[in-house]
């Protein structure tokens, strides 16, 4: 086993972790940070598994993505934007 | 190359030690940069935790931050060496925009990452342990505990303000 396989095991097993905490958790904005890790691993083993120049971005647009929804997610169960 | 199991651990730490460092100078615990932020604090402080380090993982959730930043760089210099990172940095940047976060933490971290990492690579390490260590780094925040994580958090945000 190299390097590269090793990383993409740590990174694909901490994803599957992720999941099942985020299937365990009832609280919907208790879900958000594993679903933070899980956005981290899996960013993580598409540039390990696809080493080529465009790969970053297909990582940082998944990673940005992910993080916009859950962003947008916690926002409407705060209440959204109020008419201040 | 073979694999060291050290080698991973050290890229975690190191990987870790630079994402909170910039977090608090940038001072993410201090308040929800947007109502989600706030929201995701208040459930985690309902749940036994702490209301700053609540702030500050709210943040993390809600933007790329110095975390994200980290992450990405790595997968740049894994990929592309130094201007993989700078343009990881740039892709942190607009991501920052985009979603409504006006500071700069996940473009400062980032581009502390993408030397970091590429210094580290010449003493021989690679991107690729930076890329599951910062994963394992992240794990330690938001994937165990956000109890105790965010009581650890506020301690340290009690050290960078005092």
């Amino acid at each position: 086993m190299n390097t590269e396989e090793a990383a993409l095991i740590i990174c694909v097993g901490i994803a599957a972790y992720a999941a099942v905490r985020i299937l365990l958790e009832k609280n919907t904005l208790r879900k958000l940070p594993f679903l933070n890790v899980l956005s981290f691993a899996v960013a993580g083993s598409i540039a390990l598994l696809l080493p080529h120049p465009l790969s970053i971005i297909a990582a940082a647009a998944y990673f940005i993505g992910s993080t916009l929804e859950s962003n947008a997610i916690a926002s409407t169960y705060a209440g959204g934007i109020r008419e201040e | 190359m073979t694999v060291d199991p050290l080698y991973i651990l050290i890229a975690a730490a190191v990987s870790w030690i630079n994402f909170v460092t910039i977090d608090l100078i940038f001072r993410l615990p201090e308040r929800g940069g947007v109502s989600g932020a706030r929201e995701i604090a208040r459930q985690i402080e309902d749940g036994g935790g702490a209301l700053h380090g609540g702030y500050m993982m709210g943040n993390i959730v809600s933007s790329p931050d110095a975390s994200a930043g980290t992450l990405l760089a790595a997968c740049g210099v894994y990929i592309a060496g130094i201007p993989g990172g700078i343009l990881a940095a740039l892709l942190v940047y607009v991501g920052n925009r985009i979603c409504h976060d006006p500071g700069y933490a996940g473009t400062t971290g980032a581009l502390a990452a993408t030397f970091i990492v590429y210094g580290l690579s010449l003493l021989g390490f690679s991107a690729a342990e930076f890329i599951a260590g910062m994963v394992i780094a992240i794990l330690t925040i938001q994937g165990i505990s956000a109890v105790y994580a965010s009581r650890l958090l506020s301690t340290l945000w009690r050290w960078r303000r005092a």
